[in-house]
């Protein structure tokens, strides 16, 4: 049998390798096989069908009054609500996978099994990503043609869907990522879901409360209720953008404002006490954030696998 | 002497608790070493080691030239382990579970079917290919994960408690599996607790006690060295307490014992006796010249049982 064991070399070869990942083949036959799957897609997409037909039911009811709402804004609601439920999957759906992809082998007590085998760190640890983060997107992309009717309806342009689609991508990995971080450092699987639910909640929710926070009582603090002189005016506006930039939902919402009210997809100029100031789209300096988290992330996870107990 | 495994000097502590403590054993190639000793003694911790799960405090290890430290992938592409546990993969089929392990080692797609057929075949679990394997005996499972360890042909196979757990059919099962496989060659280390099946298959033994190797070497040395002298019964027709006379005087007889005080047959006698095979034919020739009625006279085999309380002082680290 020792004649069948091969050590592939060059690039070429690491690439087919990487495509023919064990870890990810073995996890997607795992969640692929059987009705569950199936059944998971099949809820998911009768859900969001009924809430976006909840919410075009409602707007057109509302477009029919003259005094009631536009289609296009009809258009943008439903677009909303699509990219509310991608939200949620991409923040509480994908990390739930990888926070158990771990410790369940863990707790399973395969983990040392896969440790003495010749699979290596980068290869455990993207198989696992990889194959939590497909059923995440299948979830995502078969949400997209939802989005034609925010098309139908109008008030919605291609960039938009793009520009989301790219945010909320490169958020799943991270947010994956952070669980699979956790799932490799901790012991057990509720640990590691509790400490990266905590961190998903806290990058979504808690930085704009403590940013509102922090910004009400610094500003009330330093300049009582008038706006601040310049060019203290200047640099809040700037670090409410980049604050915003650490945050999805908040990344989402200004930079939409950005492409439908100013018609700037990277930047544009505002007046502020006479001053003109370059104000950037928050989408950039979120892709570059989320980015670096993300290569530190897998970095750290790999380093962590590849790291021998000492205990 | 041609050394596959090679330990020198290894310890391991977890704060102020010693598990291994200045360990060196070298294992022959083609070996087949049962390593004993009573729980908490360092087995497990040494086995670690040496399959690269563990990093050690001091000393070194070696398979085959290869330190497990510093070149662990050269050392994990010739060592096949087993633990002590069978982690299962729910929804996971025989034929897959094979399949998976051997992509792990790098197996190429065209390879893994055959392979997997060989594999299956040599643990006796073709017709089991297409089941789950969560719904396997606790033997089979075994089985299943000995397969599994080959699936790479290692030269060295480390194995935890490898019968631990299982009924007395899967045991021997095992313990046949165990001796084909030392027939193919390959170097088997295993620890396990149950001390006469070490003792069927294995051609050394290594026994370690509160993390010290306190005695290793083939099976008849030791068993020699650390029994050193014959345990013998003789049994008589109602003349025990004469036969008691004559051998109170003989200078290679210790420790005279009867029933009840030994768990042997009434009308019989147990001594220990430290002389040669010739003493012991004469001392026999004596006892039937003396007219005693002997209608037996045997040798009790001694086991590793005997050289394990012997060697080992009932210390845990």
């Amino acid at each position: 049998m020792s004649e069948i064991i091969t050590t592939p070399t060059g690039q070429a070869r690491r690439s087919v390798r990487q495509m023919r990942n064990p870890v990810m083949i073995r996890e997607l036959r795992s969640h692929m096989r059987g009705r569950r799957a199936f059944s998971v897609l099949t809820v998911y997409l009768v859900l969001m069908s009924s809430f976006i037909l909840l919410v075009y039911l409602a707007y057109s009811t509302a477009v029919s009054n003259p005094f009631g709402p536009s289609s296009r804004q009809a258009g943008k609601a439903v677009f909303a609500a699509v990219l509310a439920a991608q939200l949620f999957l991409v923040i509480f759906i994908g990390p739930a996978f990888t926070a158990a992809a771990i410790t369940g082998e863990k707790e399973r007590r395969t983990y040392d099994l896969l440790r003495t085998t010749l699979l290596s760190a980068r290869s455990l640890v993207s198989g696992k990503l990889f194959s939590a983060l497909s059923y995440v997107l299948l979830l995502i992309l078969v949400s997209i043609p939802f989005q034609s009717i925010a098309f139908l309806l109008g008030g919605i342009a291609p960039i938009e869907i793009i520009l989301s689609q790219i945010l909320i991508i490169l958020s799943a990995l991270t947010f994956a990522l952070i669980g699979l971080f956790f799932s490799i450092t901790m012991r057990s699987t509720i640990a590691a879901s509790v400490i990266t639910f905590g961190t998903a909640i806290f990058l979504t929710i808690g930085t704009p409360v403590l940013v509102g926070l922090v910004a009400s009582l610094f500003g009330t603090f330093f300049f009582g209720v008038s706006s601040p002189p310049w060019p203290f005016e200047g640099l809040l506006i700037y670090l409410g953008l980049a604050l915003a930039a650490t945050n999805l939902p908040a990344t989402l919402i200004v930079s939409d404002f950005f492409l439908v009210e100013q018609d700037a997809l990277f930047f544009y100029t505002e007046l502020i006490d006479g001053h003109s100031v370059l104000l950037f789209s928050p989408w950039i300096l979120f892709l570059a954030l989320y980015t670096l988290l993300a290569i530190l992330l897998y970095w750290a996870s790999v380093r962590q696998v590849r790291k021998v107990a000492r205990r | 002497m041609n050394h596959i495994i090679e330990i020198q000097s290894l310890s391991k502590k977890y704060g102020h608790l010693t598990a291994l403590d200045d360990l060196n054993l070298s294992i022959e190639t083609g070996a087949v070493v049962g390593f004993i000793g009573p729980n908490g003694a360092g087995k497990t911790t040494t086995i670690r080691v040496l399959t690269t799960l563990l990093q050690p405090s001091s000393g070194e290890a070696r398979v085959k030239g290869y330190s497990v430290v510093s070149e662990p992938r050269k050392v994990r592409s010739l060592i096949g382990y087993m633990p002590d546990f069978f982690g299962v993969y729910e929804e996971m089929k025989v034929w897959e579970y094979l399949d998976f392990f051997a992509a792990c080692y790098d197996i190429p797609d065209r390879s893994r079917n055959g392979l997997i057929d060989d594999l299956l075949t040599l643990v006796d679990l073709r017709h089991k290919k297409d089941v789950y394997v969560d719904s396997l005996s606790r033997g089979m499972q075994q089985r299943l994960c000995l397969a599994r360890t080959l699936a790479h042909d290692p030269e060295v196979l480390i194995l935890d408690e490898p019968a631990s757990g299982l009924d007395p059919r899967a045991r021997i099962e095992i313990r046949e599996l165990l001796r084909e496989l030392k027939n193919m060659g390959k170097t088997i280390f295993f620890s396990s607790h149950i001390l006469s099946e070490v003792a069927d298959i294995c051609t050394s033994i290594a026994v370690l006690e509160a993390g010290k190797l306190v005695a290793y070497g083939n099976m008849d040395e030791m068993k020699r060295k650390f029994t050193p002298y014959r345990l013998i019964q003789v049994r008589v027709i109602d003349q025990l307490n004469k036969l008691y006379e004559s051998l109170v005087g003989v200078p290679q007889v210790a420790n005279l014992k009867q029933a009840p005080e030994v768990d042997i047959p009434s009308e019989t006698l147990q001594f220990e006796f430290s002389g040669n095979d010739h003493q012991l034919s004469r001392l026999l020739n004596e006892l039937v010249e003396a007219n005693h009625p002997i209608i037996s006279f045997n040798e009790v085999t001694r086991d590793l049982e005997d050289v394990f309380l012997q060697v080992t002082k009932g210390i845990v680290s």
